[in-house]
């Protein structure tokens, strides 16, 4: 059984942290140049967000499954969470299977950059949107 | 069974000498056989000067290398190292291997000393000796271009070649010894142990072919390769951007080492990264024999002040010593500074090491204008460190003081010079830092060679790059920034990395979707033997207390497994903030777990245990 008990509180909470990098301009220039749809798959509870870059803006999309996404990235939700805080390591989680990515590599690389920022306002963003008892010290 | 040909390069006399097959069963191949040859060459006298003529080369290939397989296609040459005083061994990759297997040798001993510069021509059973002084000064570059076309003017065959550069001929203490330009025996100076052997190039062509002993076994295991390459992510990563991928993943986790280890964070990295380099550097990729993956990189300089440059390109290590750990932004110097280096055949890693390394010396005072004309280099400053990679080459001007390398130049300066280096054994730190996965402080400190990443596969396990589900001891729960339990994780690091890269010669990079499972059945295949997976664990057992016995029988002891200040010291910032490897416990625990008394010894039971009882006499154990 993951932290996450409520599949809707869990797709709240990621798809308002999506919207809120969004609106970040260092990180939004990069998803935006990548021109990517990223599908996110998550377990436990079982939820879908799509993050779609084609645009002029990045939409967010929770329980998209009918675009067809460049990327496709599975986990658990409490991997997910745990990786916002830094606290997954990407190339351990890949060789592992505790995260499954399909789609081209190179796409899956250029994004890392618009990750790193990401990693600090996670626990910013819990804190001040009602999620403060997530935080993961 | 194959063979191993000694070569006298004081006398010209040479001989092929059938491979023990107790020595083939025992230690499989690779370094491991050429560590037990090169054991069984010294024992008689006393350790040799690395740069005497008493101190061979031995060159191995290991069972699978010539195979028409992924990734299998490595070698290894092996020496007492000029920059460490230790044994050291150099896993290389490219064709080399393969094309001396198909001249019907497993390996080659390189013993004595030419009265004069010399190359060797290996023609399947012809040997010979030859006058290298028309090429002896040339470049690494202009020696492979000339030589390979004098030969094949002769009968138009071609085959492949090794070859040191002005460097090695210098006796720079971190020289190294290349092939097709690209692949290196690169760490610890075994290039100028060939130049003090007055040995410029050795030149090999084959006729024949490697055999595998079941050829149905090897075509089954080969499909099922196909299949598991086709769907590896790692895989696809290093196709598409070769080794430079590891800086996107490494900055993120902290790996990444800055300002000559110092700082956490920089915010110019990602001026660096896989995509940057594709955009500004890549030209191209290129390979090892036979195989797919094609992780190497081709680059090109138009414009600028590095404009010309076209050839191999910079690997990650490279791309690191001369870009963050210099803190430099500028990729074209970086691929002219990796050029310098594979021009001058030198290894990059304690190259930019040590130029980083005399940075902060500059910054502290430590150098100063009697050692630079004009104003002294800071960081990032690309032309300052191009122009000292030349001049290191050249052995001119700080190039002279700094060919010694970091660990010399700081004990020449003192003043608390030592306090900013890298090296562990003097070798400088490979770019992979311990305060984001605490085994590898461990496996710097131990290793018989110095600071190595790949003296183990603690590098690829630890940090996650490489998982193999099928052995207990390296798949374990694993918490990076923690010291707990990485004791006995490198143990098993050793061991299964003994018998995987070491001598058997899987790679590291290429091979890492490989499970213990199909590395055994391969083996198996290919050679004809049973071996177990625990007999191959065994075989990496005996190779670690072999190296480590060849370093303890040229003086390391305790005090030679430490891990530097800089590296053990928490940063402040970036991903690593706070952490730091608790050394003491893991140095306790391995001890205890290897059987290493306090002095840093074995016990004569576990050498005697494990058929070295030689070696345990000569350590007057």
């Amino acid at each position: 059984m993951g932290s996450f008990k409520s599949g809707q509180e869990f797709q709240d909470m990621l798809a308002g942290f999506f919207e809120h990098l969004t609106v970040v301009p260092s990180i939004s220039e990069k998803l935006l140049a990548s021109k990517l749809i990223i599908r996110f798959t998550y377990t436990d509870p079982d939820v879908v967000l799509v993050v779609d870059c084609t645009g002029d803006t990045v939409e967010i999309r929770p329980g998209d499954m009918e675009t067809k996404a460049t990327v496709d990235l599975s986990m658990t939700a409490d991997t997910a969470h745990r990786f916002w805080f830094g606290k997954v390591n990407l190339m351990m989680a890949l060789t592992r299977k505790q995260m499954v990515a399909k789609g081209p590599v190179p796409k899956i690389l250029e994004l890392l950059p618009a990750i790193k920022p990401a990693y600090a306002l996670y626990p910013e963003y819990l804190r001040e949107n009602g999620y403060a008892h997530y935080v993961i010290d | 069974m194959g063979r191993v040909l000694h070569i006298d390069l004081t006398t010209g006399r040479h001989e092929a000498h059938p491979l023990d097959p107790g020595m083939a069963k025992d230690y499989l191949g690779g370094s491991g056989t050429g560590a037990r040859l090169y054991l069984d060459l010294i024992k008689g006298g006393s350790p040799p000067d690395p740069l005497s003529p008493d101190n061979p080369v031995v060159i191995m290939t290991g069972p699978l290398t010539g195979v028409k397989a992924d990734a299998v296609a490595r070698w290894t040459m092996s020496s007492r190292s000029p920059l460490t005083g230790f044994w050291t061994d150099a896993n290389v990759g490219g064709h080399f291997g393969a094309q001396l297997k198909s001249a019907g040798y497993d390996g080659l001993v390189l013993a004595g000393k030419a009265p004069s510069p010399v190359y060797v021509t290996i023609d399947d059973d012809a040997v010979a000796v030859r006058d290298a002084s028309p090429y002896w000064g040339s470049d690494v570059y202009e020696v492979t271009d000339r030589l390979t076309e004098d030969l094949l003017s002769l009968d138009g065959r071609r085959g492949e070649m090794l070859a040191i550069g002005p460097a090695g001929e210098k006796s720079v203490r971190f020289a190294a010894v290349g092939t097709r330009k690209r692949h290196w025996a690169g760490r610890a100076g075994l290039g100028a142990v060939w130049g003090s052997k007055n040995l410029k190039a050795v030149h090999v062509r084959g006729s024949g072919s490697v055999p595998i002993a079941s050829p149905e076994r090897f075509q089954t295991l080969r499909s099922e390769l196909k299949i598991l390459y086709a769907e590896d992510l790692l895989i696809e990563a290093l196709r598409a951007f070769g080794t430079i991928a590891s800086i996107d993943l490494g900055t993120l986790t902290g790996d990444v080492p800055y300002q000559n280890w110092r700082t956490g964070a920089w915010s110019s990295v990602d001026d660096l990264s896989s995509v940057a380099y594709q955009e500004q550097l890549l030209s191209g990729n290129a390979t090892c024999y036979a195989c797919g993956v094609r992780c190497k990189r081709e680059v090109e300089v138009s414009e600028g002040p590095y404009a010309g440059i076209a050839g191999p390109g910079p690997e990650y290590e490279t791309l690191c010593v001369f870009g963050p750990l210099c803190l430099n932004t500028d990729l074209p110097s970086i691929a002219k500074a990796n050029e310098l280096c594979n021009r001058y055949g030198m290894d990059t890693m304690s190259c930019g090491s040590t130029i980083a390394f005399a940075l902060e010396c500059f910054e502290v005072g430590l150098l100063n204008a009697e050692h630079w004309d004009g104003p002294p280099p800071q960081w990032g400053d690309a032309a300052s460190i191009v122009e000292m990679v030349d001049l290191i080459g050249r052995r001119e001007g700080i190039g002279a003081l700094l060919a010694e390398g970091s660990a010399a130049v700081a004990a020449k300066l003192g003043g608390g010079a030592e306090e900013l280096l890298s090296t562990v054994k003097d070798l400088e730190s490979p770019m992979h830092d311990p305060r984001s996965a605490h085994g590898l402080g461990l496996a710097y400190a131990v290793s018989p060679r110095g600071a190595c990443h790949n003296a183990s596969l603690q590098y690829p396990i630890e940090p996650g790059g490489m998982f193999v589900a099928d052995v207990p001891q390296l798949a374990v729960e694993l918490e990076e920034q923690s010291s707990v339990g990485k004791a006995a994780l490198n143990v098993a690091t050793q061991d299964y990395g003994a018998f995987f890269a070491g001598c058997a010669g899987f790679c590291n990079l290429g091979a890492r979707p490989l499970s213990a499972a199909q590395a055994v059945e391969l083996v198996n295949a290919v050679t004809g033997a049973d071996y177990t997976l625990p007999d191959l664990l065994e075989v990496g057992r005996r190779v670690w207390f072999l190296k480590r016995g060849l370093s303890n029988l040229f003086g390391a002891r305790a005090d030679h497994d430490r891990l530097p200040l800089r590296l053990r010291v928490a940063l402040d910032d970036g991903p690593t903030a706070g952490s730091a490897p608790d050394m003491e416990l893991m140095m306790r625990e391995f001890y205890e777990l290897r059987g290493i008394d306090p002095a840093g010894l074995p016990q004569r039971e576990i050498l005697t245990g494990l058929g070295l009882t030689d070696l345990a006499d000569l350590l007057n154990l």
